[in-house]
């Protein structure tokens, strides 16, 4: 067989026409500027984050925005293995729990030199943009705002000839309506309640009912053992009586609206955000609907407004400029807001807000009202939360379930977690 | 051989030179390290000396939680997975026909056993409502909610452990098949019971292999993590009452980010396994036979 003859000019000839080529390429590709986007979320979440995506890049054709989405459980763990490897997204939906420890360690980009050229936040009103600020300087911009809130079967209340929701109720009328409930929903298996001893959220509006912070400006404990032996007796109690799930079943509850106790026909009341109706609602037959958690004071919650989330830059992106542009679009602009909707919460420009108003579907329109209606009654943000804090939350729900499988009693759990916490804390 | 020999068979082996030095021993001796520092992933590490050794050996009260969790499952899932293993590789040495298949079928659930999905269904099964408790209804036995019982909940991890008994029992069966048909047909002429013989021909013609599956095992099952990751939602519940030491340094690294202490728990625990596997050879002596 012959093998196939090629001269050296023309082997150096195809060589440099391929060399060209690719030089072509790379002076193409360097054209378009790549932004990674990163947030946590379902479906839902997806679909209207990618369309916002596209439509960016359509008026925009020199930018391109991969997505790219996890649940909330592995999000952290992998945005700190990108961090740890210089690979973080430039774009990333940010957390209040988190954006601190982002920021202090250098993670995140100030925005504040962009404000008013590549950042417009006119349509923001002062507090929003506080919202996202560390150490006076702003690293996140809302993408909506959120409060805790119970959701709640309204339509089995109504259905067993219960009161709804409505504001106040008192944690001692709680625990006496919840105990009644589940005698008269009368369905062997469902528990008004979950079992809300071991919610962080929860606690935390309790303890300001209380006239106590969840921690400290300074990162300390703002609990007293006696208020966490009163807090896990309360829940004590609340078990006993009926009015609230069992420990082996509460632990069903894997923290996401799929398990929750609600979702898994086993309670009427979960202890939630209220941006989750939809998501709530999307697994859940019967009407749902939104009611403030109890509380101390009849005129005073201890819940507070919040960013549900919101949009950071990482310090390592190498397009700061066209990053800071994207992230303007997407929390302020109009048509971005209308894609968005208020899945992430209600959004924070009020021009957005208006804009977006006569689109909404029942839904939405009631997590506007809920959010309209609880504002003259809610607390002030409260001091960021300490690193350490979410191994607390985790042994918040150990502590909860050592009380509820009878191996300690309120009173010492109340001792042993205050311990334990201010270990946690020390350590950081 | 000749030199020029000697150079190619060095650059074939040079792809696994780069696998096992980039991949395996650097990574390994990066965590040796990364010990001995506060290592947070966003921060440089800061070395800390042998702070996280002395607070895991004397501070650490999930530590010891976490060893006396591993411990149980380690000694009562491996006994009873490989008795259950060598027992159904007997039976499968009976001479029966459709010997592949079964070995097959049996060998199945050990396929399945690490992945995710089978860990999940588990969590089904052993559900307050699950299946079990739906069986033992038909008897009238109200079952407890065994996943979500702090006194049950290790034990559905064990009966999992114990369901994959397929590769030991593959390797039992190769054991069982390579045995000398003579000695167990002297042992019937002289009158030798099927549990005389089983008992005094069969385990101490086998000990070479029953060492083989117990070492590897042993090994196995301080390695696990996905079953008590996946049923306890990573958390290690109920109160810690599946709370693996795997599942601890897992937590202590991408839960909470404290990536010295992790990796000193992860050397700890080679440590751990090293001793417990010299111990097995040392006392390999006394009761492994092995044929001249």
């Amino acid at each position: 067989m012959a093998s196939p003859r090629i001269s050296r000019r023309r082997l150096l000839a195809s060589t440099a026409a391929l060399a060209t080529a690719a030089a072509a390429t790379r002076a193409e590709a360097q054209s378009t500027t790549r932004l990674r986007l990163y947030w946590w979320g379902g479906t839902e979440r997806a679909e209207r984050t990618n369309k916002t995506a596209a439509l960016y890049t359509q008026t925009h054709p020199a930018i391109a925005i991969a997505g790219e989405t996890v649940g909330w459980g592995d999000y952290w763990t992998r945005l700190a293995t990108q961090a740890a490897g210089r690979n973080m997204p430039d774009l990333v939906q940010m957390d209040y729990g988190y954006i601190f420890d982002y920021a202090r360690r250098g993670a995140l980009l100030p925005l504040d030199p962009y404000l008013g050229k590549e950042l417009d936040l006119s349509g923001f009103d002062q507090a929003s943009i506080d919202g996202g600020k560390v150490d006076g300087k702003i690293f996140g911009v809302s993408l909506g705002l959120n409060s805790t809130s119970l959701v709640y079967n309204r339509q089995a209340f109504e259905a067993a000839g219960l009161p709804p929701l409505d504001w106040p109720v008192t944690w001692a009328d709680f625990a006496k309506r919840m105990a009644e409930a589940t005698k008269a929903v009368k369905t062997p298996g469902v528990w008004a309640s979950s079992d809300a001893g071991n919610s962080g959220p929860a606690l935390e509006v309790w303890l300001r009912g209380r006239g106590h912070e969840m921690y400290t400006a300074d990162g300390k404990l703002g609990a007293t053992a006696s208020d966490m032996a009163d807090w896990f007796g309360y829940w004590a109690d609340m078990r006993a009586a009926g009015a609230c799930a069992p420990p082996e079943v509460q632990a069903l509850d894997k923290s996401d609206v799929d398990t929750a106790l609600i979702s898994l026909g086993k309670s009427l009341i979960s202890f939630a955000n209220s941006n989750q109706l939809v998501g709530y609602q999307a697994v859940n037959k019967s009407k749902l609907d939104l009611a403030m958690y109890p509380t101390s004071s009849t005129t005073k919650s201890g819940q507070y407004l919040k960013p549900s989330q919101m949009l950071s830059i990482a310090a390592t992106t190498k397009s700061k400029e066209e990053a800071v542009k994207a992230l303007s679009f997407f929390v302020a602009d109009i048509e971005a807001g209308k894609l968005l909707g208020v899945e992430r919460g209600i959004p924070a420009s009020a021009a957005i807000r208006k804009a977006i108003a006569p689109s909404l579907d029942a839904m939405a329109t009631r997590m506007s009202s809920y959010i309209a209606e609880i504002g003259p009654r809610v607390s002030p943000l409260p001091p960021p939360p300490p690193k350490g804090a979410g191994e607390i939350l985790a042994l918040l729900v150990r502590t909860n379930e050592s009380v509820g499988f009878k191996r300690t009693t309120p009173t010492a759990a109340g001792t042993t977690f205050i311990k334990e916490a201010t270990d946690i804390l020390a350590r950081g | 051989m000749r030199p020029s020999r000697l150079h190619a068979g060095h650059a074939f082996l040079i792809p696994w030179f780069v696998g096992f030095f980039g991949l395996t021993l650097g990574p390994a001796l990066a965590s040796l390290y990364l010990s001995f520092t506060n290592y947070d992933l966003l921060q440089a590490p800061g070395w800390v000396g042998l702070s996280n050794y002395v607070r895991i050996l004397t501070a650490d009260a999930k530590v010891a939680e976490s060893v006396r969790v591993t411990l149980l499952y380690v000694v009562l899932s491996v006994p009873f997975k490989l008795g259950f293993a060598l027992a159904v590789a007997m039976l499968l040495n009976q001479g029966m026909r459709g010997l592949p298949l079964y070995r097959a079928l049996f060998y199945l659930p050990s396929l399945l056993g690490a992945s995710v999905a089978i860990a999940t269904l588990w969590r089904q099964v052993f559900s307050g409502d699950g299946l079990l408790n739906r069986v033992l209804a038909l008897f009238g036995i109200q079952g407890a909610s065994w996943v979500s019982d702090p006194d049950t909940a290790i034990y559905t991890l064990v009966a999992l452990s114990v369901w994959q008994f397929g590769s030991p029992m593959i390797i039992f069966l190769a054991g069982l098949r390579q045995l000398p048909r003579d000695i167990y047909e002297a042992a019937a002429l002289d009158g030798a019971t099927a549990w005389y013989q089983f008992r005094h021909i069969t385990i101490p013609l086998l000990t070479p292999v029953i060492f083989f599956n117990l070492v590897v095992q042993t090994i196995d099952a301080f390695k696990a993590f996905t079953p008590a990751f996946i049923i306890s939602g990573g958390t290690g519940g109920p109160i810690n009452a599946t709370l693996f030491y795997t599942l601890y340094l897992y937590q202590e690294a991408f839960g909470y980010l404290r990536m010295g202490y992790a990796a000193a728990l992860a050397w700890l625990l080679v440590l751990a396994i090293g001793a417990i596997t010299a111990a097995a050879f040392l006392t390999a002596r006394r009761w492994v036979h092995y044929e001249a």
